[in-house]
């Protein structure tokens, strides 16, 4: 079998420049309506200039600020409280029916409960997305601290340890990798929310510009923001990716 | 199988034993209106949600937005988990469809769909294909990559095993393949179902006239904030409902899986 | 080499080779073996010398270098001629006990009231009358292989390959499935090719026993293995033309153990 070129990845290369390349001939070719799909030479150019004027900039940071507060509260919280459902019974009891009740709603429904007590600010979107983001860690964190392996805490109780010192030295890094894991899925969550948030109710960040651009058939705008938020997103997962290999490369799976 | 009244009471002693502290929460959220600690501008007591739930109720409110929302969510859906076993499963059997399509489905991994919504009702307007197109993106991923794991774990001795018994190649998929990953398919699936709720919700709230999102959206713009905490009670509701019963589903079709233990669903998101 | 007038299954200078992080790797060099119909023959040989690779290939799942000839025409792959039992066993999960047992019948549209005879035939050929409605997951180990074994049955293949099929069962349990393989065989008069590790089993079943070296594996010693097998199990274990044979075969797959570098040849 001849080798395949390792330094190119020609398929996946060939198949986006492929896209682009349809994209803008199409465009260009008024196939569409330029309002519809403006050319990619259009939508790269508008990109340039939103960064240029610095709105971009700040609907970004505004964005990124929003979600990350959210992101960070509402992790904190989520581990505290699986942890603390995985050693007492009482917790388990006391919290198991809100999480089972929220984890499958659709939390931006909240939306207009959060504006309602906390206005149309930053404050509102970064408790929803706190609260959008407290599910799936609880569920991920209780989960993992459950499942540590009984032979680690066996050989730790063996070798003459107490349950609180198990739980600190043996359970918790052991929970780390999932936990984890948990944060990273949690990561894509509080990006859609607070993108949800700004669109349904505006007050500045990324999401708010696009729907106004959209509002205005600004469509150049549209798609310039939509490329940044893939983007965004596309570096947050491999940040956190070539994190978690780095520091935590240790864990089985 | 017989049901002993037994395990009946049991069962529903539990139930209700697992629900109390939603009940405790309820007398909390009473205590704190009625007592004055919470402005009453803010949080409508219980009593007047209720009233408010059952009047949308009666009046036929809900169930006309309810149905709207739960089409387009169902549409999206379908659409999506079909695409998503197909494309997963081309990805598993072909590298070079795999490597090919490899980038497009992880650029959508990155991008939030809901992203997505102001540029499909700039195309779509603000009708239902807009949400059902939303629907259908973000049920796609968790379908592709799902669906995809599961095929490709599949054992190579089950493959095998079929060949020599006289399984050709167009019916692997169907006798084999699908259904060694059928614990996986189905786990993607209620991710799916989730991500239906939100983004047709989110669509409603964002680029609608109808559906239970916009009712939400609606009520708290007038200020009439029971029927607002109603509607969104109303949601919640039905939203747990479905995964409730996909979750039965899933037990049922899955009855042969290893580990198809009773307290599963409880423990696992 | 024993020469065969027409033999069943004939592996021509067969050669496989894997990729690896540092080349090629050569599983199998040149192997050739003849098996006449109705024969039981045993591959036997140290651990990673090949021969389920070698299973594999005649199965039709490999591909390889040479050619495998089977009632005088190449093989294209896998075919219903060659049933094979894996240690593994291979069930369909999703699959009752008898829709197992059904499976390759329905591959071929067989009728529903064929279907349910040759299937309960079956059952009670592998003893399992009253387990038709289980799943694979509430089976035990001999329970799960006697299934695969059926379900092998069902297309009644000329030719039974079988990959250390008793490999994951307790000791007494393989003693039973090994005297239920020999009834089948002595009813059936199928070709059989089981690879095993297990000497003892090899010379128990098999009317030849093919030593194969260490990787690049190659059929380096046959013996013949003559012995009457309607003595009980409790005789024929014990007797001394046995235990010739079987130190024999011993003492060669040992050498090459040996020669591979490896202690852990299993000297039961």
């Amino acid at each position: 079998m001849p080798q395949k070129s390792v330094l190119i990845p020609w398929r996946p290369v060939t198949s986006v420049v492929l896209l682009l390349l349809v994209w803008e001939l199409a465009a260009r070719a008024k196939l569409t309506p330029p309002l519809f799909l403006p050319p990619f030479s259009v939508v790269a150019d508008q990109l340039c200039r939103s960064i240029a004027d610095g709105s971009l900039t700040n609907d970004l940071a505004l964005s990124l600020a929003r979600a990350f507060g959210g992101l960070l509260v509402g992790t904190a919280t989520g581990v505290a409280c699986g942890l603390v459902m995985s050693r007492s019974r009482f917790a388990e009891w006391l919290i198991d029916p809100f999480v089972a009740l929220g984890f499958p709603a659709p939390k931006i429904a909240f939306l207009p409960i959060f504006i309602l007590w906390f206005g149309i600010g930053s404050s509102s979107k970064i408790l929803l997305v706190a609260f959008a983001c407290i599910f799936p860690v609880v569920i991920g964190t209780y989960n993992a601290a459950r499942s540590v392996g009984r032979l680690f805490v066996w050989s730790a109780l063996s070798l003459g340890s107490n349950r609180r010192s198990i739980f600190f030295h043996v359970i918790l890094p052991a929970c780390y990798p999932r936990i984890f894991t948990t944060f990273r899925i949690a990561v894509p969550v509080a990006l859609i929310t607070t993108f949800t948030a700004e669109m349904v109710a505006g007050g500045g960040g990324m999401g708010a510009t696009l729907i106004y651009s959209q509002r205005f058939f600004e469509s150049p705008t549209v798609f310039a923001y939509i490329v940044v938020m893939m983007c965004v997103g596309l570096v947050l997962d491999s940040a956190l990716l070539s994190f978690q290999r780095r520091f935590l490369g240790w864990a089985e799976n | 199988m017989l049901i002993r009244p037994e395990a009946v009471s049991a069962g529903a002693a539990r139930l209700i034993g697992r629900m109390s502290p939603l009940v405790l929460f309820i007398a909390l959220w009473y205590g704190a209106c009625s007592s004055g600690l919470v402005n009453s501008e803010f949080l409508p007591t219980p009593t007047k949600v209720a009233a408010a739930l059952a009047d949308l109720v009666s009046g036929g409110e809900i169930a006309r937005n309810l149905f709207v929302t739960l089409f387009r969510a169902a549409v999206g859906l379908a659409l999506g988990s079909i695409c998503g076993i197909w494309i997963g499963l081309m990805m598993a059997r072909s590298e070079r469809f795999k490597a090919y399509v490899t980038p497009i489905v992880g650029g959508t991994y990155s991008l939030p769909k809901s992203a997505l919504i102001p540029l499909f009702a700039l195309w779509f307007g603000i009708g239902n294909v807009t949400a059902i197109a939303a629907v259908f993106l973000a049920c796609l991923l968790p379908m592709i990559v799902n669906t995809y794991h599961g095929v490709v774990t599949t054992p190579k001795v089950l493959v095998w095993s079929a060949q020599a018994l006289g399984t050709t190649d167009r019916e692997l998929p169907s006798q084999v393949l699908l259904r060694s990953a059928m614990p996986d398919i189905f786990t993607g699936l209620r991710i799916a179902l989730g991500f239906s709720f939100v983004l047709a919700i989110s669509t409603e709230m964002i680029a609608s006239t109808s559906g239970i999102g916009k009712l939400i959206f609606l009520y708290g713009e007038n200020g009439t904030y029971d029927y607002m905490f109603a509607a969104i009670a109303c949601i919640v509701a039905v939203a747990f409902v479905a995964d409730r019963v996909t979750l039965l589903g899933m037990h049922r079709l899955l009855r042969w899986h290893e580990s198809a233990a009773a307290d599963y669903e409880r423990r696992r998101p | 080499m024993l020469n065969i007038v027409r033999p069943k299954i004939e592996i021509r200078r067969v050669s496989k080779a894997y990729a690896s992080d540092h080349g090629p790797v050569l599983a199998l060099r040149d192997t050739d073996l003849a098996v006449g119909e109705g024969e039981f023959v045993s591959i036997v040989g140290p651990s990673g010398c090949g021969k389920s690779t070698l299973l594999y290939i005649v199965g039709g799942f490999l591909d390889a270098d040479g050619d495998v000839i089977i009632d005088e025409k190449a093989i294209m792959g896998p075919g219903t001629d060659r049933g094979i039992v894996f240690q593994e066993y291979a069930l369909f999960p999703w699959l009752t006990v008898e829709d197992n047992i059904g499976y390759g019948l329905d591959r071929q549209h067989v009728s529903a009231t064929d279907r349910k005879k040759i299937i309960d035939r079956l059952i009670g050929v592998i003893g399992l009358t009253g387990f038709e409605k289980r799943y694979p997951r509430e089976l035990s180990g001999g329970m799960k292989q006697r299934v695969a074994i059926a379900r092998t049955l069902a297309c009644d293949p000329a030719i039974l390959l079988l990959d250390e099929p008793f490999g994951a069962l307790d000791a007494q349990t393989r003693e039973i499935m090994q005297d239920e393989l020999l009834r089948i065989w002595l009813e059936t008069q199928k070709t059989v090719l089981l690879v095993t590790h297990d000497v003892t089993e090899a010379v128990y079943l098999s009317n030849r026993i093919c030593i194969m070296s260490a990787r690049p594996g190659q059929i380096i010693e046959q013996f013949t293995v003559d012995l009457d097998r309607t003595r009980p199990r409790e005789e024929l274990v014990l007797s001394p033309d046995f235990n010739t044979i079987r130190n024999k075969v011993w003492l060669s797959v040992r050498r090459q153990a040996l020669a591979a570098g490896q202690q852990n040849v299993d000297p039961s």
